[in-house]
Formats: structure tokens, C-alpha cells, sequence
């Protein structure tokens, strides 16, 4: 941690004794050639929606949200806090954290075919609004946004408007919140550099906005420096669903507006490749970095560390791995069990299956390093429980706890738990791995593995599919704050019957409670402590095994300056890159 | 009662039935097993297939105590510690003559361990396939008219499939919770042969049918018909025993071809279920691997590719061996 936050303050002391201007500073800066054409190689499906409402996962950040639109805050690569993007700075706040105003820029544009309009703070309160739309699809408003006043009436269709979002006139936004919301006051976080804040046009927009899912991705106007390939009356012919990606240049984008240097002309992203045949062609090839996948077999990394050191970025992800354990499945809704579990892992083990020590630290507890509450919750030490501080499986230990939980023998009796993994490696690997290790005292899986986007959209997300267990997820920071780690994946109010990422299904008042009352200290010291005692909680409650604090391994052509983003997990920024 | 298929009138002076004097100077005519051993005796292609079937078989039902005489570990056996820091395996040594694989496994168990899933899976999906479609061959052939128009048609059907893609799809739908047919068919091994046995019976019971259709009108099954032998009895006791060639035959050669399905569908994720070793798991394992991990690939590839070979030489053997009009 500590060399990252020196790593962090040394980039910004340096670019603001030099004033090399804002391109400098995010990280492209020397050596960064204009023009070209990148092709970003996909594995895993690339961005999962066109709809800025939509976007949560780090591909439809890197290939979308950062390049093709503006948000109320962007973030810079190397930076853990955002910087105004269409704000013309930090939000105000006043009434006791309770009220938020943000000036934005004037002057912005939209694409074509709104071209010749410009963005407006109603723009940005409607997609506030839309984010709660069930046919959005959003995966984080209600973390983040359900405290503004008049969210639950628009939510139960009372009420035809957020109340508490309002547009006092097309450069002001006032946000009106019932308690304080740290996330909200920049104080623990930046939830208003999230896709919510990109604005959509409501005139324009809502037309597209009816029906069981909204069509306004593929109709949408652009702010950002690139926009999809479309025909210029708003129709995207750039975009076919895990096949490609185009992104040309934004003709509405001002560059004097924006923080963002924007060196490529062309972005081309391409899907879906086998993740050695992605990783081999972007070593090889030129002009292409990787994308949708956090590291290349260790295979093409060993070869690549060893003989094209330069082309190969690794960087913290500010993220974690872990095995999600559903506590609505028996026998996982003993504790004991769960424990048990937890002490017979491997970490170090699962480690290996991604490509060793170079992948990350084995993890001791949840939230990563880098995130306010990390220290808190026992660092890299942990917080001292027994079956959590070993990187090494402790048997005896496991056959302890499983006792506990009524196995007299120690090992465990019952019949086999679903399990569900990703079918490629490495994660494929890991769940191997893992259900080898979990033999070692008796435990049963119906094994599965299923691609990716199956394991999520069929059985690890959907209650109702009761999975037992799920072997490979991980979890990156929405933004530098623990809210975003303990807040969707345990908060019970968040399990949802589709897209629910509170995997262990976790549902306890008192800790929903504790949550609740954490994401409303503005005192980021305060804070740091409530999240990290959240964390030791959950880690206590072993609802989930966090075995990794990854890296995120970013290969690029030679000709390629690929600049990873913090933000972003450590994947390629694409308006920060460039060709040398 | 049963006069055999063969019409003797249509056999060259070579294959006729060739007689010999005993010890005692009688004349006997050799029976059709002399007759079959001898041609097979003749061909060592088939032989050294046939050897080393056996020899598998043997592998495989003696692999555990194999593993212990070389002194391994199990297939299932994770050791990172043979693993370098990157997590990469390392090739054949003392210790793993076959090398090890991603997870640390010995590739010399888990090929042994393949052997029997592969030879379990061939073994029993033929045997079902087979059963299935002599029975529906034999009755379509047999009692022709609406029975055979329905079997025929549903044969027509289900050989319109492009068989890959009904078993992947086969294979993922009976994988999950408690499996296919009520729970019949679990997920697991039990898939694979489902679907490697429902999607191969149509080709021997085509065959059958042929065979069938051409036998109920000889003589033989005339002269039971005559006597009053029931429709049973002259299926079972009259017809039966004449098709006892072409289903070893296409046995044989119908083995081969679920090996390599079982490993298709094990390599394309929908066979097999780890840990359980299989060698088109492996292979597909192994190809993101192999210019690193040359071992992971190649045995298992080989021993794929040896068993293959062995069964559908031994199949063309026994083809020749008891088809008295094929030609050297």
C-alpha cells in the first residue's frame, strides 16, 4: 500500500511542479504519438451492453465509458480520486452532508444526431433517474443512490422524478440526500464518477427507455473524445455483441474541455479469442493490447516476463479473488462448516494456478490494499482468525471446525454441493484446485464448469439456481472505498433474482445495519475504522474465501505505450495510451 | 434349423467349407469359429491390435496397482510443489515419467485413469447402442409395414442431427441439478454414455434392418414359419444368430468412433468433469500449453491415438475374418 501511495503523490507533486499540462499528468505523457489505430483483443465477450446505465464491469469501463463519454468526474489513470470531468470541479457541500451542488462546463456536445445541443444538468439528473429503471439494468444505484431524497417514490412509480436530483438551471445540479452519504461527498469515495453521471438527453432518450429492456444503447449520443461507429442519425453500426467493437473519433468532442489526451484515431476491439491466442497475437503483433481478461495463461507470462519484459504491465488491482460460499445451502449455513472451508484452502496453491507470486498477495481478509479500511481489518496480516492466516492448507484445523459443526469425524458426510466454475483457465484451474483441496476432508462437488458468462447469468448471480458454491470471483473497487467492496456483496438489501452479487446471499439486520450506518460517516478516518471492522466481521463469518489480492496484467505490441488505469483495476486506459 | 446367411452356391472353390481327415481318417467339414479363427490367425495387423487391447484393458483395470509398483502419485494427486514459481509444469523426470500437469497430477496416472473412463464409456455406450439398435432393427426389419415406415422415419430423424452439436447439447442439458429423465440419467459419467448411446444406435440399427429384411425371406425362416414358430422365437432363435457377424463387426468399429466422441465431448467441456481424468480432456488442456508442456499433450494424445487405431484394425480384421466373400 505504502508504495503505492508514493508511487501515487510522486506522479502528482511531479506533473504539478513541471505544469506539463493535463495529457502529461494522467500517465501518457512522453514518448505518447498521436493517431493510429489500436486494436484492443477480447476473451471473455468485451463489454457486456451498449447503455452508459448499464456499464459496471472493468471491460465496459475500458472500452466504452472511459472513451466514449463524459461523466460528472472521470479519473485519471494513475489517481485514486476523481478529477471534474463535466464538473467544473469538487462537488459543494452543505446541510450538514445532506446537499451536494455541482457546476458543470458549458459548452459540451453531444454527437450526432444532437450535435448542434449541449449538455445540460437535466440531462444529467434524467440519467441519474434512469440508473433506478428497471430496464436499465444498473448493478449499483441502490448501493449508492438510495439515500437522495424521492428515490422510493420513483422507485415504487409515485413519483414521476427523482425530488432530490434537481436542475435549477442547465449548469447547476443540486442533490438532495435524507442522511449523509459519504460516497456521495467525495469524502469516502467518488460514486459521482461513476456511468450514471454520463448524460443522457431526456427528449431524446426516453423513447428508447420503454419496454422490458431499454434500447438507448444502441441510439445513444456520445460526449466523450470517441463514439461507437454509427450512421450519424443515431444508429450504432460499430457494435456487434462478442464479435467487435468500433470506436472513431467524436467530432462534438472539444479537447480544450477535457482532461483526457485521446491519442488513437481508431479503436478496434475484437472478440473472442482463445486467451493465449489473444495474448501471443499482442506480444507478436502491433498495435494491440489486451483486454477483457485480468492475465494471460502463465505460460505466455513466464515467456513473456523472461523475454518481452517491456511489453508486459503489472499492476495492483485494487481488487481481490474469492470463493463465494452460499449461506442459503446446507450445511453452508453453518458457520463452522464455512470455517472449515476456509482452513483446508490452499491460498497459495490457487495462487499458483494464476501464475504465482507474480499474480498478487495471498489475502488474509477482504478488502485489498490501497482501500481505506484495508489497515483497519489487520493489513496484510489480517485480522488473526486461525482459519483465515495461513497461505497453506491447515487439515487439522478444517477436521476441528467441521467437528464443530456436528462431523464427528471430521470430515464432512453430507451429500455433493453444486459447484460452479468457469470453464477456461485460468480460472478453470483454480476451481480445480480448489475442489481437490476441499476433498481433503470429505467435501463432495457436483462440479461444473460453464463458460463465463453462463456461470454468472445462470447460476452464480440467480438465487434461485442455489449454487452452493462459486470458486471464481473476484471483486474490484467501484472507487477507492471500502463501500464498494462490503456494501453490494453483503448488504442483504441488495440480493436481487438476477445479477446478484451478494453471492453468499447474506441477509443479517444487525449487519445490514452496521453497513448502513458505515456508508453515512463523512469522516474518512472514522470510516476507514467502521469498514474495517465490517470487514473482519464478514471475514469472520467466512461468507466468502478471499484467497487473492491480484494484479492485473496488461500485454501490449511493442509499438504500443499501454498505460494501465488504477481505477480500472489495472486494465489499459485507452485514452491514456498511445503508439510510440 | 438355422442354415446361416451365406448361400453356399455363391462361394469360389477357395471359400468353400474345406474339409480334413481327423486322426482317425474322418472327413469333417471345419465349423464357421475354425473357420473365423483361422482367417483371423492369418492377419497380425489384427492380432497386435487385438494384443494391445487386451494389453489396455489390463492398464487400466490394474492401474491403481500400477501407480504403486512405479511409484507415483494419484490422478487426482495435487502437488504445486512440482510446479515452478510461475505455476508451470515440468516435464517427464524420474519422479513423473509422463511429466505433470497445470494443477501438479501426475500425466502418467491420469493417463492410466483415462484409459478406463475411455474404455468404460466405449465399452458400455456400444453395448446400449448396439442393444438398442439391434432391437429396433430387428423389429422394423422384421415386421416392416407401419412399424418399420415409424422406426425408419425416427431413424431419418435422428440421423439428420449433426451428432456433435445433439450431444453437446445433450451433455449440458442432463449435467445440471439432478440430470435427465427424471434423474435416470445423473450427471456425470452416466451423461456421457446417455448421450454417446442415444446418439449411435441409428447407424447399427439401420444396418440390422437391412440385414433383417434380406434374412426373413430365406428359407430357413420360411420353414420355422411353416412348423409354426412364433414371430419370437424365429426373431431370437432364427434370425438372431445369423446377425451375431455384422454386430461384432460394427461393434468393433462403432468402439473407435466413442472413444474419440467421449473425448470430443470432454475436450469441448461437456464430457468428463474434473477431477475425473480423460484424454480429450487433457488434450484440450493441454493446447494452451503445448509448446511449453510438449508431454501433456503427447501421451495422452498418443494413447487417444493408439487405442483408436487398435479397435478399428482389429474391427477390419474381424470384418474380413468373418465376411467369407471379402478379399485379402
Amino acid at each position: 500500500m505504502r508504495i503505492s501511495f508514493l508511487r501515487t503523490s510522486i506522479a502528482a507533486i511531479a506533473c504539478l511542479a513541471a505544469a506539463l499540462g493535463i495529457a502529461a499528468c494522467g500517465g501518457g505523457g512522453g514518448g505518447a504519438k498521436k493517431g493510429g489505430t489500436l486494436t484492443v483483443l477480447d476473451v471473455a465477450g468485451g463489454v457486456d451492453s451498449l447503455d452508459p446505465g448499464y456499464w459496471y464491469y472493468q471491460s465496459d469501463y475500458q472500452e466504452l465509458a472511459n472513451s466514449t463519454q463524459r461523466q460528472l468526474y472521470g479519473w485519471k489513470p494513475d489517481e485514486d480520486t476523481p478529477t471534474p470531468d463535466l464538473a467544473t470541479s469538487k462537488p459543494k457541500v452543505s446541510n450538514g452532508n445532506k446537499t451536494i451542488t455541482i457546476t458543470i462546463r458549458k459548452g459540451i456536445k453531444y454527437s450526432a444526431p444532437l450535435q448542434n445541443r449541449t449538455v445540460k444538468t437535466a440531462d444529467i439528473k434524467y440519467a441519474l433517474e434512469r440508473c433506478f429503471l428497471p430496464q436499465v439494468g444498473n448493478g449499483y444505484a441502490n448501493s449508492y443512490y438510495a439515500d437522495i431524497a424521492g428515490v422510493d417514490a420513483y422507485k415504487s412509480g409515485k413519483a414521476k422524478e427523482i425530488s432530490g436530483i434537481k436542475a435549477p438551471n442547465d449548469t447547476t445540479l443540486v442533490i438532495d440526500s435524507t442522511k449523509p452519504v459519504g460516497v456521495l461527498t467525495f469524502a469516502n469515495g467518488g460514486a459521482l464518477g461513476m456511468p450514471c453521471t454520463v448524460p443522457v438527453p431526456k427528449d431524446y432518450a426516453q423513447k428508447y427507455d420503454k419496454g422490458k429492456t431499454s434500447t438507448y444503447g444502441q441510439h445513444q449520443v456520445f460526449t466523450g473524445p470517441y463514439m461507437v461507429e454509427n450512421n450519424g442519425k443515431g444508429k450504432i453500426t460499430g457494435y456487434e455483441p462478442s464479435k467487435k467493437l468500433t470506436l472513431v473519433r467524436n467530432p462534438s468532442w472539444d479537447k480544450s474541455t477535457d482532461f483526457k489526451p485521446a491519442y488513437f484515431d481508431r479503436i478496434e476491439e475484437k472478440c473472442c479469442f482463445d486467451s493465449t491466442v489473444a495474448s501471443r497475437k499482442t506480444l507478436t503483433g502491433q498495435s494491440m493490447v489486451s483486454g477483457d481478461y485480468a492475465a494471460p495463461p502463465v505460460a505466455v507470462l513466464k515467456s513473456a516476463l523472461s523475454s518481452r519484459k517491456s511489453q508486459v504491465n503489472i499492476d495492483p488491482s485494487g481488487g481481490n479473488r474469492y470463493i463465494g460460499l452460499n449461506t442459503k445451502v446446507k450445511p453452508l449455513d453453518n458457520v463452522n462448516v464455512r470455517r472449515a472451508i476456509s482452513a483446508v484452502i490452499d491460498r497459495s496453491a490457487l495462487r499458483t494456478t494464476r501464475g504465482g507470486p507474480n499474480i498478487g498477495i495471498t489475502a488474509t481478509h477482504f478488502l485489498p490494499p490501497g482501500i481505506a479500511g484495508f489497515d483497519e481489518a489487520g493489513g496484510n496480516k489480517g485480522p488473526g482468525f486461525d482459519f483465515t492466516s495461513s497461505p497453506t492448507a491447515n487439515v487439522p484445523l478444517a477436521e476441528s471446525y467441521l467437528k464443530k459443526a456436528g462431523f464427528k469425524s471430521g470430515r464432512y458426510t453430507g451429500s455433493p454441493l453444486l459447484t460452479v466454475a468457469d470453464n477456461t483457465p485460468p480460472a478453470s484451474k483454480t476451481a480445480e484446485a480448489f475442489q481437490a483441496q476441499v476433498g481433503k476432508v470429505g467435501f463432495k462437488l457436483n462440479f461444473k464448469e460453464v463458460p463465463h458468462e453462463t456461470m454468472l447469468s445462470k447460476f452464480c448471480e440467480v438465487p434461485k439456481a442455489a449454487v452452493a458454491i462459486c470458486p471464481n470471483f473476484g471483486w474490484g473497487a467501484d472507487f477507492f472505498a471500502a463501500q464498494s467492496f462490503i456494501d453490494p456483496l453483503f448488504n442483504g438489501k441488495n440480493i436481487v433474482p438476477s445479477g446478484n452479487v451478494n453471492i453468499s446471499q447474506v441477509n443479517d439486520p444487525a449487519l445490514n445495519a452496521k453497513i448502513e450506518k458505515a456508508k453515512a460517516i463523512t469522516d474518512p478516518t472514522a470510516s476507514a475504522k467502521d469498514w474495517g471492522d465490517l470487514d473482519k466481521e464478514v471475514t469472520s463469518q467466512s461468507y466468502f474465501i478471499a484467497w487473492l489480492w491480484d494484479n492485473d496484467v496488461v500485454l501490449s505490441s511493442t509499438n504500443v505505450k499501454a498505460v494501465p488505469s488504477k481505477f480500472n483495476s489495472g486494465a489499459a486506459d485507452l485514452v491514456f495510451s498511445s503508439l510510440k | 434349423m438355422s442354415s446361416g446367411a451365406v448361400d453356399i452356391r455363391e462361394l469360389g472353390a477357395d471359400q468353400l467349407p474345406q474339409l480334413e481327415e481327423d486322426s482317425a481318417g474322418r472327413i469333417a467339414a471345419r465349423s464357421p469359429l475354425e473357420l473365423f479363427w483361422r482367417r483371423l490367425r492369418d492377419d497380425k495387423v489384427a492380432l497386435t491390435a487385438a494384443g494391445f487391447i487386451v494389453f489396455l484393458i489390463l492398464l487400466a483395470i490394474l492401474a491403481p496397482l500400477i501407480i504403486k509398483l512405479v511409484g507415483t502419485t494419484g490422478p487426482n494427486d495435487q502437488n504445486p510443489k512440482v510446479l515452478d514459481s510461475f505455476g508451470t509444469p515440468t516435464g517427464p523426470s524420474g519422479n513423473h515419467i509422463f511429466g505433470v500437469d497445470p494443477l501438479g497430477r501426475d500425466v502418467f496416472a491420469r493417463v492410466l485413469y483415462g484409459a478406463r473412463v475411455s474404455l468404460e464409456v466405449a465399452l458400455v455406450a456400444t453395448a446400449i447402442s448396439v442393444a438398442i439398435g439391434v432391437t429396433v432393427g430387428m423389429i422394423a426389419g422384421y415386421y416392416r409395414g407401419w412399424i418399420d415406415t415409424a422406426l425408419s422415419r425416427l431413424v431419418d430423424v435422428l440421423l439428420a442431427f449433426p451428432i456433435l452439436l445433439l450431444g453437446i447439447g445433450l451433455a449440458s442439458a442432463c449435467s445440471l441439478g439432478h440430470g435427465c429423465l427424471g434423474g435416470l440419467v445423473k450427471p456425470g459419467l452416466t451423461v456421457v454414455i446417455f448421450v454417446i448411446a442415444f446418439v449411435n444406435w441409428t447407424y447399427i440399427g439401420r444396418i440390422i434392418r437391412g440385414q433383417v429384411l434380406s434374412l426373413r425371406e430365406k428359407e430357413f425362416v420360411e420353414a420355422a414359419r411353416s412348423l409354426g414358430a412364433s414371430n419370437t422365437r424365429i426373431l431370437f432363435r432364427e434370425i438372431l444368430p445369423n446377425l451375431v457377424a455384422p454386430i461384432i463387426v460394427y461393434s468393433t468399429l462403432i468402439i473407435p468412433q466413442n472413444i474419440l466422441f467421449e473425448a470430443a465431448l470432454s475436450f469441448l467441456g461437456v464430457g468428463i468433469q474434473p477431477p475425473n481424468a480423460s484424454w480429450g480432456q487433457m488434450l484440450a488442456d493441454a493446447t494452451s500449453i503445448f509448446d511449453t508442456a510438449w508431454w501433456y499433450m503427447l501421451f495422452p494424445g498418443a494413447a487417444l491415438l493408439l487405442t483408436v487405431l487398435a479397435f478399428n484394425l482389429l474391427g477390419d480384421g474381424l470384418h474380413d475374418a468373418l465376411n467369407p466373400r471379402v478379399g485379402k
